[in-house]
């Protein structure tokens, strides 16, 4: 059985059908990758499956758990993260303090009034490693809101990866990235790949095929086609959007 | 913004310490300076009053605009509680606080799934609200004129009580005691974890909702507490004045709180509302004995302080104090952190 | 028992037409914005207390104006305070714009305090001036006074402030929807990047529609002020309505707001006849009942405010 499973969605807003019949099945430790236009409902497909818009039909299921109805935070409490395409980190807080918040440690100690959490050592240590994973060791104690970009784009998977997800949902990490930080971030996927289920958003197809296991094509709302990088290297929509770069 | 998460752990900082021994004495040196003790008094009231609205607005960035309503809760339900049910000091405080804080729990669970200017109007609107039952409900609150000949009642201790109705030195020491109360309470409660989640909360909402926290609740609970700590502040202040009016509801009041707790510097900096009542409370008397006008002063200052500095008062001295070690003091790099300030 | 309601529904008709011009002026600066103007009420109450000034009948209040000035017919008068006191406070409204813009693109909440600071100021302004005291708008002898009609009496500056309304708001249609200047400013309010792209200079817009906007409110200041009594507080309930015209229609349906502004008119007017001390209150409740429940007003528009 996979571990997350969502059938049938579809989504409307008013009138506007933005999903249709979207299945989507991951296994454990799988990488899988979702491409496809822009508008085609990408996007919309990770704030259903994450919680944020409840689903006109379907089912969501987490390891067994029908989660569809669930609220965002409920669902991000059971093991499941996500990064942003447009950045969601808390500007004023150190590196290191962004990824405190995410870790659940801090989300145990929530009502705790009376702690004073700055003595709490073992918090900085752990999210030092989170930071470590991803190459912002160095910059721990900067605030995120004078990172660069490229670091900015690091941090936002360090808070997914802070919380110790089960399933790591990333919408277009490599927005805005140059090349170095491309590779900076493929090797941290690698890194990640057979230990952690993820689903991730790209527009980089070169870098996707080199690390997703199964592909799924979304356009107009609807999975077109569906398969192994290898298998989906024929296909016509792949092949048009990126013609030659794929090898 | 606010003292970075890595602010000092202890219970009582430096800062507080002295804070607190320099207004322990003020009785002593404050007439000297030409000044009189009930400002004390004021200063004190208004400092708990702000401190706990800087909560809600410096720290988790819900602008409520009718903040007023609490304090005047406080404040009549001080009184009523003292004519109708008894005169014990203890007793109408903590159903002064009740009340305020149940006021606070009831608006806050209508408006806490929202922020920005949805969530600041709708305080407007209760406000409003509350502002309109005060003064139309003639038989309770006593209308316009307000509620009369409210006691001081003795607090007494058991082993020894204190008169607070005769002179303003007793009651300065026990409203003293109430905000150094307070204050070290707040400073444990914005460096704990709770805390923490509340700057979280102002800063990215989303992602404080995607790491698992339920947003709502925090407000609901933060909006209660600085509603019930803004009526211990009215339930004290009714006790001081031995009265209570209508007014202290009114939008026009609920802006003045706003106004001190941002001149002071409540966005960043903890003692932000405490410098904003000094701030308030000094142009009140010192400018107002040249002019009428100093309210209208005080509000230009305020608009151009949130126009070209709007980390207020404490801002400035910040930016003052770098300048200083940046200037004076060598190689070492600006502090990203900024421990207990 | 209906007949008695009719004079009730009359001055909800005549609040609401009055809302509406308030309202209007609010929705037209929020859509070009996507900032909220608190302040937009102490300009209202600012165009009421300019006209008092014009107006007079009170030495004590026009230190600037000359003894001569008070000699001439009320009419006149008060006719030129229709003119001349929305000017000014259009001025006074471009001021505030230009104060605005430095939180243009900043966290709203920045907005947000920036304009209540200016509406507290003003108002405190106004309070330094007139002091807190409740004045009476004269008006000319053709419009004040009353008339019975079928066995009740009617007020005839209600039938005036109504028919002055109307025609006021179909005045805005027209500058609105055949105007050129007027499409600038729809489009301005769906769409700003793209007017902008356009080549249009968009602060001069902007500068344009603050003064539009506040004009309007200070207009039905003007008008509203014989009816509610001019007092230095009395711009924060000509403003709830408008809020609540953006909650209820969102931003970019004139018609949508006129009918939004016709209800809100109609519950005080209405409540004025059962409980006249609360009918104030009623658009209050109605605020908070309205955005508790629906986030995106009736027709589920998005609104810009939604942070």
């Amino acid at each position: 059985m996979a571990l997350f499973e969502a059938s049938g969605l579809h989504m409307r807003f008013g009138q506007r059908v933005v999903l249709e019949r979207v299945d989507l099945a991951v296994e454990e430790h799988q990488f899988v990758g979702i491409i496809g236009p822009n508008g085609a409902g990408k996007t919309t497909c990770f704030n259903v499956l994450t919680g944020r818009y409840r689903p006109s039909r379907g089912t969501i299921t987490f390891a067994g758990e029908n989660i569809t109805n669930l609220s965002p935070q409920a669902i991000a409490r059971k093991g499941i993260a996500r990064s942003f395409q447009i950045m969601n980190l808390f500007d004023e807080y150190s590196a290191r303090d962004n990824v405190i918040q995410a870790m659940p440690e801090m989300r145990a100690m929530s009502w705790k009034v009376g702690h004073a959490v700055a003595q709490d050592r073992f918090l900085d240590e752990a999210a030092e490693e989170v930071l470590d994973g991803v190459g912002l060791a160095a910059r721990a104690g900067v605030r995120a809101k004078d990172l660069s970009y490229g670091d900015r784009r690091a941090l936002e998977i360090a808070v997914a990866l802070a919380s110790r997800p089960r399933v790591l949902f990333l919408d277009e990490p490599t927005s805005g990235l140059g090349a170095s930080g491309r590779a900076r971030l493929r090797e941290l996927l690698l890194r990640l790949k057979g230990k952690l289920t993820i689903v991730m958003i790209e527009h980089d197809l070169a870098l996707l095929f080199s690390l997703a296991d199964r592909v799924s094509v979304i356009q107009w709302g609807q999975v077109i086609a569906k398969g192994s990088p290898d298998e989906l290297r024929g296909d016509p929509w792949v092949q048009r959007s990126n013609l030659g770069k794929l090898q | 913004m606010l003292p970075s998460p890595q602010a000092s752990p202890r219970l009582i900082t430096p800062a507080i310490a002295i804070v607190l021994l320099l207004l322990a004495t003020v009785p002593f040196w404050i007439e000297r300076i030409g000044l009189y003790p009930y400002l004390g008094v004021e200063i004190l009231i208004w400092s708990i009053y702000a401190l706990g609205f800087n909560l809600l607005l410096g720290y988790t960035g819900l602008p409520s605009f009718g903040h007023g309503a609490y304090f005047g809760i406080g404040a009549y339900a001080f009184g009523l509680a003292q004519f109708n049910i008894v005169p014990n000091l203890w007793v109408c405080l903590l159903i002064a606080i009740f009340a305020a804080a149940l006021a606070g729990a009831f608006v806050s669970a209508f408006i806490s799934h929202r922020r920005g200017i949805y969530f600041a109007l709708m305080t407007i609107a209760f406000g409003q609200v509350f502002w309109f039952i005060s003064i139309k409900w003639h038989s309770i609150t006593g209308g316009e004129d307000g509620l009369l000949k409210i006691a001081r009642l003795p607090a007494d201790f058991g082993v020894v009580q204190f008169d607070l109705g005769s002179s303003n030195y007793a009651l300065y020491y026990f409203v003293f005691a109430a905000f150094a109360i307070v204050l070290v309470g707040l400073w444990r409660l914005v460096n704990s974890p709770y805390g923490r989640i509340l700057q979280a909360i102002r800063q990215n909402e989303t992602r404080v909702t995607f790491l698992g926290y339920s947003v709502w609740w925090f407000k609901v609970s933060v909006f209660t507490l600085s509603a019930a700590i803004s009526g211990f502040a009215g339930a004290l202040f009714a006790m001081a004045q031995t009265s209570a009016f209508p007014d202290v509801m009114s939008l026009h009041h609920s802006g003045y709180i706003v106004m001190m707790t941002l001149v002071g510097g409540g966005l960043v900096s903890f003692w932000g509302p405490v410098i904003g009542v000094f701030a308030f409370l000094l142009t009140r008397d010192l400018i107002g004995a040249l002019t009428t006008a100093w309210m209208f002063w005080f509000g230009l200052f305020f608009v151009l302080i949130m126009l070209f500095k709007p980390e207020g008062i404490a801002g400035l001295v910040r930016d003052l104090r770098n300048g200083f070690i940046a200037r004076f003091c060598t190689p070492s790099p600006a502090p990203v952190r900024d421990p207990g300030s | 028992m209906l007949l008695d309601l009719l004079p009730h529904l009359v001055n909800g008709l005549t609040l609401g037409l009055l809302f509406a011009l308030v309202a209007l002026g609010f929705m037209l600066i929020v859509g070009l914005m996507e900032q909220i103007n608190l302040a937009h009420g102490s300009l209202f109450a600012l165009g009421a207390y300019f006209a008092l000034v014009i107006v007079g009948g009170e030495r004590s209040l026009s230190p600037w104006i000359g003894d001569a000035w008070y000699t001439l017919p009320i009419a006149v008068r008060y006719a030129v305070a229709l003119v001349v006191a929305p000017a000014l406070v259009a001025v006074i409204g471009m001021g505030v714009e230009v104060l605005m813009r430095r939180t243009y693109g900043k966290d709203p909440l920045f907005g947000l305090l920036l304009t209540f600071g200016i509406a507290l100021v003003i108002e405190e302004a106004i309070r330094g001036i007139w002091s807190t005291r409740d004045y009476v708008l004269q008006t000319p002898a053709g419009i004040s006074g009353g008339f019975i009609f079928n066995d009740l009496i009617w007020s005839t500056y209600r039938f005036y402030a109504a028919g002055f309304a109307a025609v006021a708001i179909g005045l805005v249609w027209l500058f609105i929807e055949k105007t050129p200047y007027g499409a600038v400013i729809k489009a301005g309010a769906h769409d700003n990047e793209m007017v902008r792209a356009l080549g249009i200079n968009l602060s001069r817009l902007r500068l344009f529609v603050f003064a539009f906007g506040t004009l309007l409110a200070a207009v039905a200041g003007i008008i509203l002020a014989p009816i509610w009594g001019i007092r230095p507080h009395m711009g924060v309930d000509a403003v709830v309505p408008a809020f609540l015209v953006i909650v209820l229609g969102g931003i970019g349906s004139f018609w949508g707001a006129v009918i939004a502004s016709l209800l809100c008119g109609m519950l005080v007017g209405l409540t004025g006849a059962y409980a006249s001390e609360w009918s104030l209150l009623s658009i209050y409740l109605l605020l908070i009942l309205v955005t508790t429940v629906r986030a995106r007003g009736l027709f589920g528009k998005k609104s810009l405010l939604e942070n």
